[in-house]
């Protein structure tokens, strides 16, 4: 018989060893280096020109999405719309410090995009 | 995706394709005006002929050209070192034939063997026949750099950074992924030609001639279809699409 | 008959100094994991002519002893090798920690580790790796069934067994594939690399089980018939047989075409020489078999423990030497010519482990040696003695 309790056993023995392993992940040490948190209300740098390629609530909530349909749009179907592309952010919010990175901080997040990609400021 | 912008992509496609189609000449569709939507097209075969007659031994003007168009860099260790595109020089073992230098770089076979093995489909042939990795999505195991005969891709062992003379039009290549020559395809979705191709008109003596093997007219087929060119290892069934002429 | 099993006690200081030294190994493991993915594959011996280097070696490694481990259990399910059964259970656990091992070290040696996951959002499946996860994956489950039907579903047994030991072959194919089906690599591109991976899988298996219930048996002052030890050295020596036998087909064939004279020469008495004769040949095939055929060290515990060991150290020989030596060896690009460049076309590689590669290889042995002692000690893995009856005896002895 393979007793349940040998079973419990070996599995909580396990456990600690892996969750210990996936705390020291570096990756996760990446993305909270930064000095943000939530200390006080967010300020973002107002963006240049009128409005963004879509309505400024839907970018709140969908940019990232929009980015990797474009970015997949772009590489690997050959669609390059200029409007949307990660470039022409720049065009507008003109420093990502003050404005993405502002906001990724705040919440969290941490795009790993600009190891890559140019973003002027 | 909402409606309105479904609709809005039908239109900007409406409008692509009526840029592309506008030919300046017979056989320079390639040079359509950048357009607000560009689309890769299927019906393209894009192909390189080298003429290595005209490649002279010492010119280097289509690996700089590469570097500086790609942020390709050079770590100063010549094992790890990542060529998209380097200058090879080979010899009779019969001395019979005089020592030839020529470019190699990814030949975009029609049968990819990187592309057979990758596991995330990050190597992956675009429509318009140009082998690509998708640096978003290679996990870097390098089961591609083995199995490529031509020995076209590295891995990117250090980190690189950005500086005055990069460029800011193309990404930095970023350590733990693997790369190789992309046929500069930015600059051929805006109607521009490879940088080195550009590059080898100009300060080199115009060894390479790129365009698209499906258009009849185009000077590339003419060429390919009239003189003796040579490929890669032909044996490996891998259909290479850089010819070489006078080997 | 259930009752046979028990839990080793696992209360002894060595007991605990091993699963220490396990621990080290792990963590020395992670470490380097850490280091890598920080600085880089810079920081290893690695260039762009051998991508792969020690931690490919340690990892498949690991992955072809996994289902070699399986021999015990199928002698006795597949081949009704009645005696066997005792070790049915120790040998499918052994299957499934060997493979954490060696996933373990294969995964974290990618370049783009916090990309593993994409290999389960895109797959292609024409990809040897891709079917490799399937194979590994269901190798697992498989293994996990068996296992567990030996524990409480003796019904069960043999159709869970059957299909562990089918898909033990396809998967071990399947990881030599991932070398014979690659065209561009002369030395190993070969119908046969896959089977020689089998056939050394049978070879390592078997040994690595052998020094494992020597040891385990020993440590816990268990009995351990020496007659089931003789048998498992016959079945080794007719497995080094038939690895012998493979690798000389293999010889003969390429030899008797002019076309693989350059790359059998080299493979022969090139820059990597000494890792084919002294590592795979001698080592791996040749010694051990001279000691299991001697007639008095081929029936010691003590010979058949060393040749084991030979046999073991001869499978991370002959892996290493498919991969490093198969890298190495330049693309022959231009047929007839002879060529050079600034990316060191026409050269041999070269290749230069780091100690940060070595740990994080012997990382992956930490996983399965720490699995193993806390899986022998939570279940009843292990008879309490493993013994054959008064008149049964091996077939044959050197
Ligand atoms: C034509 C100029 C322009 C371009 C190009 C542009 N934006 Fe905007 N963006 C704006 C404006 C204006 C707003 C509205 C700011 C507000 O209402 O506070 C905005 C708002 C946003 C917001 C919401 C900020 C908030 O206050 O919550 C996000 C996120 C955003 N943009 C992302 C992007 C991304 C990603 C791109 C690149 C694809 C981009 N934008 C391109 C002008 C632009
Ligand atoms: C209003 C706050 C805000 C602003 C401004 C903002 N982002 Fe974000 N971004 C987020 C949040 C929140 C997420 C995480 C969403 C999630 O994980 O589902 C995110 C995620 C992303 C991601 C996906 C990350 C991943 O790995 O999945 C990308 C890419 C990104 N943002 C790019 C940008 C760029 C470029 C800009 C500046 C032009 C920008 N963002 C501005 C809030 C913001
Ligand atoms: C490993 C480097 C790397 C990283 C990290 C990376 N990219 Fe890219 N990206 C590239 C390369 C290379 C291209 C191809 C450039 C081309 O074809 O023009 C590209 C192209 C793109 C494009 C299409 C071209 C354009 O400018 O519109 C988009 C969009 C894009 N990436 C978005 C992203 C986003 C969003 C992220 C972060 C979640 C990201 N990339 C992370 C390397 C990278």
């Amino acid at each position: 018989m393979l007793r349940l309790s040998s079973l419990v056993r070996f599995v909580l023995t396990i456990l600690p060893i892996v969750a210990g392993l996936l705390w020291v992940n570096p990756v996760d040490l990446w993305a909270h280096d930064g000095q943000g948190g939530h200390a006080g209300a967010l300020r973002l740098e107002l963006p240049e020109g009128k409005e963004c390629v879509k309505s400024a609530e839907w970018m709140r909530r969908n940019h990232m999405d929009f980015l990797k349909h474009n970015r997949d749009q772009a590489v690997r179907e050959g669609i390059r719309v200029k409007t949307d592309s990660l470039k022409n952010c720049t065009t507008c919010h003109t420093s990502r410090e003050k404005f993405c990175d502002r906001c990724h901080t705040y919440t969290g997040v941490a795009p790993n995009c600009f190891e890559c990609h140019h973003y002027p400021k | 995706m909402t409606m309105a912008t479904l609709e809005r992509r039908a239109v900007l496609g409406l409008a692509g394709a009526l840029a592309a189609g506008v030919t300046l000449a017979p056989g320079m569709t390639l040079l359509a005006a950048p357009a607000e939507r560009t689309e890769a097209s299927a019906g393209r075969r894009w192909a390189m002929l080298i003429d290595t007659t005209q490649c002279a031994a010492n010119c280097t003007a289509c690996t700089t050209a590469c570097r500086k168009e790609n942020n390709v860099p050079l770590f100063g260790e010549p094992s790890r070192d990542i060529h998209w595109i380097r200058k090879v020089e080979i010899r009779d073992k019969d001395q019979r034939r005089p020592t030839v230098s020529l470019p190699v770089l990814c030949n975009h076979c029609e049968n990819p063997p990187c592309v057979h093995v990758c596991p995330t489909e990050a190597s992956f042939i675009r429509k318009d026949g140009i082998v690509l990795v998708d640096e978003h999505r290679c996990i870097g195991c390098r089961y591609c750099i083995i199995a490529c005969p031509y020995k076209a891709r590295s891995l990117v062992y250090h980190e690189t950074k950005r500086g005055a003379e990069s460029n800011p039009d193309v990404p930095i290549r970023s350590k733990g992924v693997v790369e190789k020559c992309t046929f500069c395809v930015h600059r051929l979705d805006n109607g521009q030609e490879p940088a080195c191709v550009e590059a080898c008109k100009g300060e080199g003596k115009g060894a390479m001639l790129f365009g698209d093997l499906n258009d009849p007219r185009s000077e590339i087929a003419k060429r390919v279809h009239t003189v003796a060119t040579k490929t890669m290892r032909p044996d490996l069934g891998l259909k290479p699409r850089i010819y070489y002429q006078g080997l | 008959m259930i009752d046979e099993f028990a839990a080793i006690e696992g209360r002894s200081q060595g007991y605990w100094k091993l699963l220490a030294g396990m621990g080290v190994l792990l963590l020395l493991g992670a470490a380097a994991f850490i280091y890598i993915e920080v600085n880089g594959h810079g920081v290893t011996g690695m260039n762009n002519t051998v991508v792969w280097g020690l931690p490919h070696v340690f990892a498949i490694s690991l992955l072809v002893m996994a289902s070699g481990s399986l021999n015990l259990g199928s002698m006795s399910t597949i081949f009704a090798v009645k005696h066997f059964k005792q070790f049915g259970r120790f040998s499918a656990f052994l299957s499934i920690v060997l493979l954490a091992g060696g996933l373990t070290v294969l995964t974290l040696d990618l370049g783009r580790p916090d990309r593993m996951l994409l290999i389960m959002l895109h797959m292609n499946f024409r990809s040897m790796f891709t079917w490799n996860v399937f194979l590994y994956s269901g190798f697992t489950v498989l293994c996990f069934l068996y296992l567990w039907s030996m524990f409480q579903f003796p019904q069960y047994t043999k159709a869970a067994g059957s299909a562990a030991f089918m898909w033990r072959f396809i998967l071990t194919t399947g990881t030599g594939s991932i070398f014979g089906v690659i065209h561009a690599r002369e030395v190993f591109h070969s119908a046969i690399t896959a089977p020689t991976f089998v056939a050394i899988s049978l070879t390592s298996g078997t040994a690595l089980s052998i020094l494992l219930l020597l040891a385990s048996f020993r440590l816990t002052a268990r009995e351990l018939d020496l007659r089931l030890v003789h048998a498992l050295r016959n079945a080794l020596i007719f497995f080094l047989l038939l690895v012998l036998y493979l690798l000389v087909v293999e010889k003969f064939t390429k030899f008797y075409s002019p076309a693989f004279y350059a790359v059998e020469t080299w493979i022969l008495s090139g820059s990597f020489a000494w890792l084919y004769w002294g590592g795979v040949v001698v080592l791996g095939i040749l010694a051990p078999l001279g000691v299991l055929f001697n007639a008095k060290w081929g029936n010691q515990v003590g010979g058949i423990a060393f040749s084991s060991g030979m046999v073991v150290l001869g499978l991370f020989c002959f892996v290493g030497f498919v991969l490093i030596a198969g890298q190495s060896y330049p693309l022959d690009m231009f047929p007839g010519y002879e060529v050079s460049s600034v990316f060191q076309d026409g050269l041999e590689g070269s290749y230069a482990p780091t100690l940060v590669e070595l740990l994080l290889g012997l990382g992956g042995i930490g996983v399965s040696g720490l699995l193993y002692l806390l899986g022998i000690r939570f279940f009843r893995l292990l008879p309490r003695k493993a013994v054959v009856p008064q008149g049964w005896d091996v077939a044959w002895r050197p």
